[in-house]
């Protein structure tokens, strides 16, 4: 099992019993605490799958050391600091064939963060998009 | 064959100037931007006392050609794997008995919310004076009528192809008998479609879609899998599909009204009684589903409502709003009690009442009680103790004359329901947090479980009417109206509801309840 903080049983969730308990009903923890997290959940599927391994978890493995990926049974569960992006132009490379962020969201079954495309560009990120941060048109 | 004059010319000026063989959606959508629509002005049936802003954005730019060409990838891929290899290698049938009586419930509770989101979507679109706003609301009301069909495909295909179809089949004429139908209602209709168009989205995709339909068609698909069960996370993963743009429409929602002054006076409050609207019936519920309705447990459902709802929506939703001035529920204190102990509480009243199910209940096994004594420490001596009394006196045996309902009635533990929220709770017994309070109106008393609902009831209390079970059968007989509402199965005396699952055991009839002489009473009139 991974050991990032970002892990699904990383903290609080390590811990069973009373000592769950504990520092679930903490005093600290009765208010919600601000996280800089993004989380993706991507149904498996033929594409999503080598999107996983192939792209997030091969060539572009460097572009956020902090994305962590589990095996739900049936959804591939992502957690990461600040984003994830997936270009669906370089996807299609991969995969041989023409996909798009659309091909692509017919497979991603969660966001918690601001999901958005852009071009050929998904990105799923803590940021305020619409409130800190303009959400883009698409240029000509 | 002549081509006509018009044709030939059609044909003469394309070969001179190509038109492009294909254009990007997003070009398109851009395009679609210089139309510069203006509904700024436009009024609506559906006023909200918040202004939303009229250059809100949709963040997925949605063109109408994408978004059929997605859904129907989707269809086909879900319709396939369902009609074809799960009904070849007879996936329904592998799934666990228990399981397959908890999917009686969620998929077809599921329904309604999206039946009734339907309904919200479509008075939010009418609503919203942005053109992208009003964008992604449009696709939102066309996803929740395909989540509809899928959600009653579900009860179909396992109706058809599984086991113990009773429940499956005819869920929507019998699910209105128990104690679980209306607290469902009041989230998933009345929470979605009643007040406030700005507020109705909170409910919806803001808490409801964000923050509950994680555990609710995410979580549950592990749960699943791990019960044997591959038909429910070929749907709902399908489903969730598209429930991300309905968080980001719900996120959209506030956005459009970070800048209005209303924004500061009301949306506390109303995310406030938006969560606890919400996490009151489907924290308990959901718990007990998962844990109290599966053999092969994935893992304690406090951590899985930690994980999705107090860490991630609290934490990367809600708490990142922080500098706009959204603050933490005032309620999550109890919330979060609730969802360490409350579907405990509820398990316990709804296999007292098991005879108003459309499904069929089972009690904890030892090694089952073992898992529960571990994860919560406390649980054997609060709640073990009881099911091991209850099993010493026979329950799930016709012949033994006792369904545990009798337990509550011989040891003084008198079961209310929570006027707003509709849920039952036992105030002797619960460890959720639950209290009994109680007021009266007009001459009608009404009880309360919470400081949260009873405040919501007291500045509204036209909007909470709905009678309870206690009062809507008050003086029958418990099986003239199980027969009455259509709780048996096709033999016209078996009930639909069983008190276990085991193949071998013997199932109770109208004639075994009936020998019990139970008649709803209404506990209020005692007070």
């Amino acid at each position: 099992m991974s050991k990032s903080s970002n892990a699904y049983g990383a903290g609080i969730m390590a811990k069973t019993g009373k000592e769950f308990s504990d520092e679930y009903f903490a005093e600290e923890n009765q208010v919600f605490h601000e996280s800089n997290e993004v989380v993706l959940v991507l149904k498996k599927s033929d594409e999503i799958n080598v999107i996983v391994d192939e792209y997030l978890l091969g060539d572009h493995v460097d572009d956020n050391q902090t994305l962590v990926v589990e095996d739900r049974a049936g959804y591939w569960w992502l957690k990461a600091t600040g984003k994830i992006e997936v270009d669906c132009a370089e996807v299609a490379e991969i995969l041989g064939k023409s996909f798009s962020v659309y091909d692509f969201l017919v497979d991603v079954s969660s966001t918690i963060g601001r999901a958005y495309t852009l071009g050929d560009t998904f990105t799923i990120t803590s940021e305020l998009m619409g409130l800190d941060t303009k959400l883009k048109d698409l240029q000509s | 064959m002549a081509i006509s004059t018009a044709t030939k010319a059609a044909t003469d000026a394309l070969a001179a100037n190509r038109a492009p063989v294909s254009v990007n959606a997003q070009e398109v959508h851009r395009w679609l931007q210089s139309f510069t629509w203006d509904f700024e002005k436009n009024r609506t049936k559906y006023p909200t006392k918040y202004k939303m802003a009229n250059d809100t954005k949709e963040q997925f730019k949605l063109i109408a050609k994408e978004y059929a060409r997605m859904e129907s990838v989707k269809d086909e891929r879900q319709f396939g794997s369902l009609q074809d290899v799960l009904a070849r290698v007879d996936a329904a049938k592998r799934v666990h008995p228990k399981w397959n009586e908890t999917m009686k419930v969620v998929s077809n509770f599921l329904e309604v919310g999206e039946y009734n989101a339907i309904a919200a979507t479509g008075m939010l679109w009418d609503s919203a004076t942005a053109p992208e706003q009003k964008n992604g609301y449009l696709a939102q009301t066309l996803d929740e009528i395909r989540h509809t069909n899928q959600c009653g495909y579900v009860n179909y295909y396992f109706s058809k192809n599984g086991q113990d179809p009773a429940g499956h089949n005819d869920a929507r004429r019998t699910r209105t008998i128990g104690p679980l139908w209306k607290g469902m209602k009041r989230v998933f209709s009345d929470g979605f479609i009643s007040g406030d168009a700005v507020e109705c989205s909170i409910n919806l995709q803001l808490v409801g879609e964000a923050c509950f339909t994680n555990p609710l068609i995410v979580a549950v698909t592990e749960w699943a899998a791990a019960n044997g069960d591959e038909i429910t996370p070929t749907v709902f993963l399908s489903i969730e599909t598209d429930e991300l743009r309905h968080m980001a429409n719900g996120y959209q929602t506030v956005v459009s009204i970070a800048n209005d002054e209303a924004a500061s006076k009301y949306l506390n409050t109303d995310l406030n009684n938006a969560f606890w609207t919400q996490q009151k019936y489907f924290t308990p519920v959901l718990g007990m589903a998962f844990e109290y309705g599966s053999h092969f447990k994935v893992e304690p459902w406090v951590k899985t409502w930690n994980r999705w709802v107090y860490e991630d929506w609290g934490g990367i939703w809600i708490g990142r709003l922080g500098k706009y001035g959204v603050q933490s529920p005032a309620s999550l204190r109890d919330a979060k009690k609730d969802a360490y102990w409350a579907h405990h509480d509820l398990f316990l009243i709804a296999y007292a009442l098991w005879p108003t199910g459309f499904f069929r209940l089972t009690l904890p096994t030892a090694e089952e009680a073992e898992w529960f004594e571990f994860n919560y420490p406390g649980w054997h001596e609060h709640y073990g103790k009881i099911y091991e009394e209850w099993r010493a006196r026979g329950c799930e045996d016709p012949n033994s004359g006792f369904i545990p309902l009798m337990w509550f009635i011989e040891n003084n533990h008198p079961i209310y329901i929570d006027r707003v929220s509709q849920v039952p709770f036992c105030p002797s017994l619960c460890k959720g947090a639950s209290t009994l309070r109680v007021h009266e109106l007009n001459g009608k008393k009404h009880s309360f479980s919470d400081d949260w609902g009873e405040r919501m009831w007291l500045t509204e209390p036209e909007r909470y009417e709905c009678q309870n079970i206690f009062e809507q059968y008050e003086g029958r007989e418990l099986s003239d109206v199980i027969a009455e509402l259509h709780g048996v199965r096709s033999d016209g005396k078996t009930l639909i509801a069983q008190p276990h699952t085991d193949k071998d055991g013997k199932l109770w009839t109208l004639d075994d309840i009936k020998k019990l002489n139970c008649v709803f009473a209404d506990p209020l009139k005692s007070l």
